[in-house]
């Protein structure tokens, strides 16, 4: 047995029980340096301070019980082993605490000096196993991401160079070609456009899985984006000769939503439908609201193709999933579109699902959260069951001074509310997703946990703050307003939702005001170009 | 009038004949880079009124380039748009921070590189604000 000086902290409340470990650690010759301490906290407070090879855990400690006792150790320290010792010879409990995390399950009175001594050598050597395989599956990921990265570079380059010179040609820029030429040349463009969307897949596809996604959401009109996706699919339709309509409910509320990744989904499940539906069929993109389901925008796409086998219904959404049966002319991709696309609404927290019935098409459905500003608004403005006393709204206009260029401005706009986050205190105060469509915002607004008299503090902060970050002077105009917002007279926890929603509404109505200026208020608002 | 000068840095010159081709057959005077050193020595002697500027360069990295025109007094005004293969995720923001008009992903869609040219030239001239402040 390898003898190498091992920190066991035990938390045992009994003293007896105590000193039967501490014996049977003697009895065993073990090179163990065992502390003891009886309630849990004490535990977590060495926990916090050192590092000791192994917990030894009662469960009926004075200050936590049960299965709550080992949960609370591991969430705290997950790196270190934990052997728990119970009075229970429970086999259910055992295995429900191994299924935790826990390394092994002793019952007290029932082991050796040798007992202990294993239990505690392979818990260790578990745990110390667990890590470097954690660590490995990490580094692996971490090597995937690296890996593909690099690889899609590389890919680009020469795809780059092949694109080029197809569209140099097809423009004529090399002369002149026969219809023939044409015809072949694009064909040759249709593939090198299928390997870029493919590169591009990839990448994503390996992002979602290694948790690197990330989206941007803000206040969306998803008709917009609906109306985008149909006219972007147009033509590929009208090739098929395939009826592309859109069907959207009247008054569909807003959406909290990333628009460019939202865009890539509507294309990917249009681009689907397009792909399986014969020719002269019907593609049908649709978006309305649920009255089971009032928080979500339900957005779907309806085709008139095959549909769906009830084995691939499940199996659909998974990575490099292809259909069998499909004819080798549809299966143009890696498979990664819907899978991508669940990770996109999944990170939206919306859900995704297929409907289907043999023969007669199918209806891919997602759904998005709706705009709430009072679901935004209640963690923020509620505190301990009450209102807090008093609000205020800070709008915070950036002019350009001067015409500015697009990939400017949007870095200028990231900065600013970058720096308005840090400006607030993030459990009273709110910075709101900006409000309108990418490419025309020069309005933030804050709503903030303070009165009109003491909003003077953030609004020298926010403007010192912007005008050292974004070196503002020389780009922008910076207006900061504040506002009251009026409060209902009392708080009561059965109307409490209630005034929420109408703070959510005063203020909305507040940034529409404010907004609405910006538009047509001023005639010296200078061009933004997008 | 002339035609407007643009100096196009990428390190593959097979990429640099056809933006050449493309970019005359759009009534630009063309010159060209295929390293890091010689990008701003061309934009020294040159004086384009524009840079496609690619990231992964010999001699010198995209980057190092951008921050030396940036920081050169008589070159920071000359608007640069990045054309690379590098991941926009890692690199969009960053060259925008640096100071590049524009990031584009190659294989960038002619015709959006095309407005994009357009758009930033003609940003350049009359570079006094819009309104007294």
């Amino acid at each position: 047995m390898k003898r190498q000086a091992t920190h066991v902290l035990l938390i045992e409340d009994n003293p007896g029980d105590a000193d039967l470990v501490r014996l049977r650690l003697v009895e065993g010759e073990q090179s163990v340096r065992l502390s003891c301490v009886s309630r849990l906290e004490e535990g977590l407070a060495v926990l916090s301070n050192e590092t000791p090879s192994l917990v030894l855990l009662d469960l009926n400690l004075p200050d936590c019980h049960g299965a709550e006792t080992y949960r609370r150790l591991i969430e705290h320290s997950p790196n270190t082993p934990v052997v728990v010792l119970s009075g229970l010879n429970d086999e259910v409990l055992a295995v429900k605490a191994v299924h935790h995390g826990v390394q092994d399950y002793l019952v007290k009175g029932n082991f050796t000096s040798e007992h202990l001594g294993h239990a505690i050598q392979f818990a260790v050597e578990r745990q110390a196993l667990l890590r470097s395989l954690e660590l490995a599956q990490k580094k692996q990921l971490e090597f995937k991401d690296q890996f593909l990265s690099h690889v899609s570079h590389e890919l680009r380059t020469p795809l780059t160079c092949i694109h080029q010179y197809v569209t140099l040609l097809l423009d004529g820029l090399a002369g002149r070609l026969a219809p023939d030429q044409v015809d072949h040349l694009k064909t040759v463009l249709k593939s090198v456009n299928q390997l870029h969307a493919m590169i591009r897949d990839l990448l994503e596809a390996t992002r979602a899985e290694s948790g690197k996604m990330a989206i941007d959401p803000r206040c969306v009109t998803i008709g917009d984006l609906v109306r985008q996706t149909v006219a972007m699919m147009r033509p590929a339709a009208d090739e098929k000769k395939i009826a592309l309509k859109i069907e959207l409910d009247g008054n569909l509320p807003l959406v909290h939503a990333d628009p460019d990744r939202v865009l890539e989904v509507l294309i990917n499940l249009v681009d689907n439908a397009i792909k399986f539906t014969p020719q002269e069929g019907t593609v049908t993109v649709k978006g309305c609201r649920v009255e089971a389901d009032p928080g979500y925008v339900y957005i779907s796409v309806t085709d008139t193709g095959r549909g769906v086998s009830v084995e691939a219904k499940t199996l659909i959404f998974q990575r490099m999933y292809q259909d069998p049966d499909s004819v080798d002319d549809h299966r143009s991709g890696l498979g990664l579109g819907l899978f991508i696309s669940k990770e996109i609404v999944g990170l939206h927290q919306g859900r995704i699902w297929v409907s289907s019935e043999a023969g007669l098409g199918s209806t891919f459905t997602f759904t998005l959260p709706t705009y709430s500003l009072a679901k935004l608004l209640g963690p923020v403005v509620i505190y301990q069951d009450r209102l807090r006393p008093a609000f205020v709204l800070v709008s915070v206009q950036l002019t350009p001074l001067a015409k500015i260029q697009t990939g400017s401005w949007k870095e200028t706009r990231r900065q600013c509310l970058e720096t308005l986050r840090l400006c607030v205190h993030f459990d009273k105060d709110l910075v709101l997703p900006p409000v309108e469509a990418a490419g025309t915002t020069n309005t933030f607004f804050i709503v903030a946990s303070t009165d009109l008299n003491e909003s003077g503090v953030m609004t020298t902060r926010i403007r010192e703050q912007l005008e050292r970050v974004l070196d503002l002077k020389a780009k922008c105009r910076l207006t900061i307003v504040t506002t009251q917002i009026n409060l209902p007279s009392t708080g009561t926890e059965q109307n409490l939702q209630q005034h929420v929603q109408a703070m959510a509404d005063q203020v909305t109505g507040m940034i529409l005001t404010t907004t609405e200026q910006d538009k047509f208020g001023s005639g010296r608002r200078p061009p933004i170009s997008n | 009038m002339p035609n407007p000068k643009i100096l196009v840095v990428d390190d593959d010159p097979a990429l640099v004949r056809a933006m050449r081709l493309r970019l005359r057959a759009n009534n630009y005077e063309v010159t060209t880079a295929t390293d890091g050193y010689s990008a701003i020595a061309s934009a020294q002697k040159e004086r384009p009124a524009l840079i496609v500027l690619d990231l992964g360069l010999p001699a010198g990295d995209g980057f190092v380039v951008l921050n030396r025109l940036q920081n050169s007094d008589n070159l920071c005004d000359v608007p640069i748009i990045v054309l690379s293969a590098r991941d926009p995720q890692m690199n969009e923001q960053r060259a925008l921070q640096a100071g590049a008009a524009a990031f584009f992903q190659k294989p960038a869609d002619n015709e959006e590189l095309l407005s994009a040219i357009r758009l930033t030239l003609s940003l350049g001239q009359g570079q006094q604000p819009a309104w007294p402040s």
